[in-house]
């Protein structure tokens, strides 16, 4: 006797509790196994591009703050150090040092988001809440020379908004510390654990070529052995500084992505130790005319995000406002794949192979 | 085989019996850095309308009206529309005067929709500024006037001396 | 305190008997008071453990957890089912209206069922049943089906992929279950519950069936589907699995029946494994039931404790770890037991 099967299709979001937000998926199964996946994003999109014509260039700078909420000080640094290209103005070294400083901070944050929300996916709950323990110092350290704990809006074209706070130094340098040990506690609870490692091995293997192909970048890239980090490959900012390796994984399967994450977290410490030692003194802004009209022109500049590549495109007509903003948003770019990853992987795997893309959906949608 | 489900069972047994993090809310408070954006405070005296704040602003939150009185500007209205503020402390910057400053008031939930905007300038407030702008004035004009008759009496006497 | 609840049966039996009641009326009356005993302890022992359930997640994790209602938090789960019931229930409208509705009107049935045969103390027992674990095993899967059917009813396809769960998953873990609980049946050659605590006087079957009992409780995991196990409501995959749909007090009975599910599983394991209420160490001086209480919730802390330190396996893998490793394993278990008894049998002789 036969059974007569069908497929059915499963609407997966956007209210799902692992989509990571607003993130749609519909998926024709073959009982448990994806047979197609749609991906819908958009469900969060705010026009970010758009709001930014009708602002002045440094009224743009809250709203970047609003892509990558996870890393808010990276998606600022991006923005500005793409106006300051278009305007050539030079960034003072303490600037740029503590720029370096909050930046890594904010990497280090936005993977123990990463790592937390990944455990939480595959199902250990108790994972995230390690992560977002002592994410919170790293919110405290970036309340602090920021005022706000997410949405720093700290940069500033040339420079950054306030010089360090009293107390910051000491405060970060004891987070750097501890950070080893918890990291370990991770390895402990989540990266050593058999069935963790049964979920995510081999699953959803991503080859060089492909990831290349499809301009993935940051963690994801690198998890599948492909060495380019713009810190190393075309050092901006102060990073030729500093002494630092990439992290790289070997096959490109969920838990490599999710490893090369944790690893990255360490390189991160030490660039934030070495920029602390080296810290020069001086001014945090550079000379910036108080009304801000850039000469006609255009400019493109990427920096490493936390995901992946975050490149700003600003288009002056020599007003007050840009005449337009583009941001290249990694989280997006790297969910260009995820169709065909998805594709014969079963429902939980669905959810394992979109959390170890770390995808932020303020950034996907804008 | 299971070294790693062991592991991880020692971790959280471990945490089971050390001390917790959680911060009791309400009752117990963590510090907050001077630099934190909470709720807006506006300094009425110190304020010279200039309107650097409300062209910082991203979202236009701010409101401000003035009024002219004897050619110097009142500020007769600055509405703070909290629920379109980033708190992205770009008009704290912009001031010139230090008038509009944040507080580490960050418990900003209201009952009701109109309770959000606030309103930082009270009417006998203006009045008051409208009263010592007028008296101001017209003690300057007084001064201004018995300068002026002191002058005008001198006048004469001078002319009388001149004249004798 | 040794005899409490026994004396307190005896004391109604003799005062109904005074009364003028005929013997069938006595144990009528007193057979209902005992099965009412025993909802009530499921009842407020399934509100106690989402208590201990949240207050053991949140140690585990840097947390104080519920503190707020009641001493300690104490009512917390009180009040969440108060706040439960006084919701609405909302039946969508493409479900099966009765078949909804039935789910959780049932979902309590067979482990309260189950409950008659758990020998809690010495001589206390609602229904010494000569038969008792094999009762237990028929009527304990009976939730399977009430479980799958919520999923079916509710029309949605998150229920019907956690329904289809419930049913994959119960079936492979059945199996090793039962096998695993073999080996103390041949140890001791009966069914009875109360003979087999009376067996492990001297030695808890543990130490004779360490395997059986490893088997026993990663398949007892498995059976009150929690984590790494609890495919079915993979709250992080398919929402809520099969009561997604359930909402106020629909909702709360599930809730509440996977922990009587987990006593349930965790009465077995001590009555089988743990020596029921047997003091441990010469410490008798403690009442037996207050050990047999003691040792079910040691039993379901380990439950909470797996819970909160390991994400959730995949359904190929379940069903692998299942047939491939737990099935082979149980199977060999009876063997070696067996042949252990014939060989420590002939030795004697």
């Amino acid at each position: 006797m036969t059974i007569k099967t069908e497929e059915f299709l499963l609407n997966l979001g956007p209210q799902h509790p692992s989509t990571h937000g607003v993130f749609r998926i519909i998926l024709t199964l073959d009982g448990e196994t994806v047979v197609k996946a749609v991906p819908v994003p958009g469900y969060l999109h705010r026009g970010i591009e758009k709001l930014a014509e009708s602002r002045t260039y440094t009224q743009v700078i809250p709203y970047t703050d609003r892509l990558d909420y996870l890393a808010g000080m990276l998606m600022n640094w991006g923005y500005v150090y793409a106006v300051e290209k278009l305007m050539n103005v030079e960034v003072p070294e303490r600037a740029e040092y503590i720029r370096v400083i909050v930046g890594e901070l904010a990497r280090i944050a936005s993977h123990l988001v990463a790592t937390g929300a990944y455990a939480a996916d595959i199902g250990g709950l108790t994972g995230f809440i390690y992560t977002f323990r002592d994410r919170e110092d790293i919110m405290d350290l970036l309340e602090m020379i920021s005022g706000a704990r997410l949405t720093p809006s700290y940069m500033r074209i040339g420079g950054v908004a306030a010089d360090i706070p009293d107390g910051f130094i000491e405060k970060c340098r004891r987070f750097i510390d501890y950070l080893p040990d918890a990291i370990e506690e991770y390895n402990g609870l989540i990266t050593g654990n058999e069935i963790f490692q049964a979920r995510t091995k081999n699953v959803a293997v991503l080859s060089a070529e492909k990831a290349i192909d499809m301009s993935l970048s940051g963690p994801v890239l690198r998890a599948s052995g492909v060495n380019y980090d713009l810190r190393k490959a075309r050092p901006y900012s102060v990073y030729d500084r500093f002494e630092f390796e990439v992290p790289l994984g070997t096959k490109g399967d969920c838990f490599d992505r999710y490893y090369v994450r944790l690893l990255e977290m360490e390189q991160s410490a030490k660039i934030i130790r070495q920029a602390l030692d080296q810290l020069p003194e001086g001014p945090i802004k550079g000379k910036v005319p108080k009304v801000i009209k850039p000469p006609k022109g255009e400019a493109y500049a990427e920096i490493e995000s936390s995901k992946g590549i975050m490149g700003t495109y600003v288009v002056s007509d020599g007003s007050t406002n840009p005449y337009r903003v583009h941001f290249r948003r990694p989280s997006f770019v790297n969910l260009g794949y995820l169709d065909e990853m998805l594709k014969g992987w079963k429902i939980a795997d669905v959810i394992a192979i979109l959390g170890s893309i770390d995808i932020v959906l303020g950034e996907v949608d804008a | 085989m299971a070294k790693g489900l062991i592991k991880g069972l020692g971790i959280t047994l471990k945490h089971f019996f050390k001390p917790k993090v959680t911060v009791q809310y309400p009752e117990q408070r963590l510090p907050l850095p001077d630099r934190f954006y909470g709720k807006p405070e506006f300094y009425y005296d110190k304020c010279i309308a200039c309107n650097m704040c409300v062209n910082a602003c991203p979202n236009r939150v701010i409101k401000l009206e003035t009024e002219t009185v004897d050619k110097k500007k009142v500020v007769t209205k600055y509405d703070f529309d909290q629920q379109y503020c980033l708190f992205c402390g770009l008009c704290e910057e912009a001031c010139p005067k230090d008038a509009i400053k944040f507080s580490k008031d960050f418990e900003l939930t209201r009952y009701n929709r109109p309770d959000i905007k606030i309103e930082f300038v009270q009417p006998d407030q203006v009045e008051r500024k409208k009263e010592e702008i007028k008296k101001a004035a017209a003690a300057k004009a007084a001064a201004e006037a018995a300068k002026a008759k002191e002058q005008e009496e001198q006048k004469p006497a001078d002319a009388g001396e001149e004249g004798s | 305190m040794e005899n409490l609840f026994v004396n307190m049966a005896s004391g109604m039996r003799s005062l109904l008997a005074s009364a003028g009641l005929p013997d069938a009326a006595t144990n009528f009356v007193l057979m209902f008071l005992k099965l009412g005993a025993i909802l009530v302890y499921i009842l407020i022992s399934a509100l106690w453990l989402v208590y201990m359930e949240r207050k053991v997640s949140a140690y585990m994790q840097c947390r104080i957890g519920p503190n707020r209602v009641g001493p300690l938090g104490l009512l917390q789960t009180t009040a969440d089912i108060g706040k439960l019931i006084s919701k609405e229930f909302i039946i969508p409208r493409c479900a099966d209206k009765k078949l909804f509705l039935l789910g959780p009107i049932l979902i309590f049935m067979p482990p309260l069922a189950v409950f008659a045969v758990a020998p809690f103390g010495k001589d206390m027992v609602a229904i010494d049943m000569n038969i008792g674990v094999y009762y237990f095993l028929a009527v304990a899967s009976l939730s399977t089906v009430i479980v799958w059917m919520a999923g079916w009813a509710s029309n949605n396809k998150y229920s019907l992929i956690g329904g289809m769960r419930v049913v994959a998953q119960m079936v492979s873990y059945e199996m090793p279950l039962i096998l695993s609980i073999v080996g103390v049946i041949i140890l001791t050659g009966t069914l009875n519950m109360s003979e087999i605590i009376r067996a492990q006087e001297d030695v808890w079957f543990i130490f004779l069936q360490p395997l059986g009992f490893l088997i026993y409780l990663i398949a007892g995991v498995a059976e009150t589907n929690r984590a790494p196990f609890d495919l079915v409501e993979g709250e992080s995959e398919i929402i809520c699995g099969p009561f997604t749909e359930y909402s106020g007090m629909g909702f709360a009975m599930f809730f509440l029946a996977e922990y009587a599910n987990v006593v349930l599983v965790s009465v077995m394991a001590v009555t089988l494994f743990f020596g029921g209420w047997h003091a441990p160490l010469g410490l008798t001086f403690i009442p037996s039931w207050i050990w047999f209480l003691l040792k079910v919730y040691g039993m379901i802390f380990l439950f909470m404790w797996f819970r909160w330190t390991y994400p959730r396996i995949r359904v190929d893998q379940l069903m692998e770890f299942g047939w491939k490793v737990l099935v082979p394993l149980s199977i060999a278990n009876i063997f070696v037991t067996g042949i252990g008894k014939y060989l420590y049998q002939t030795i004697r002789w």
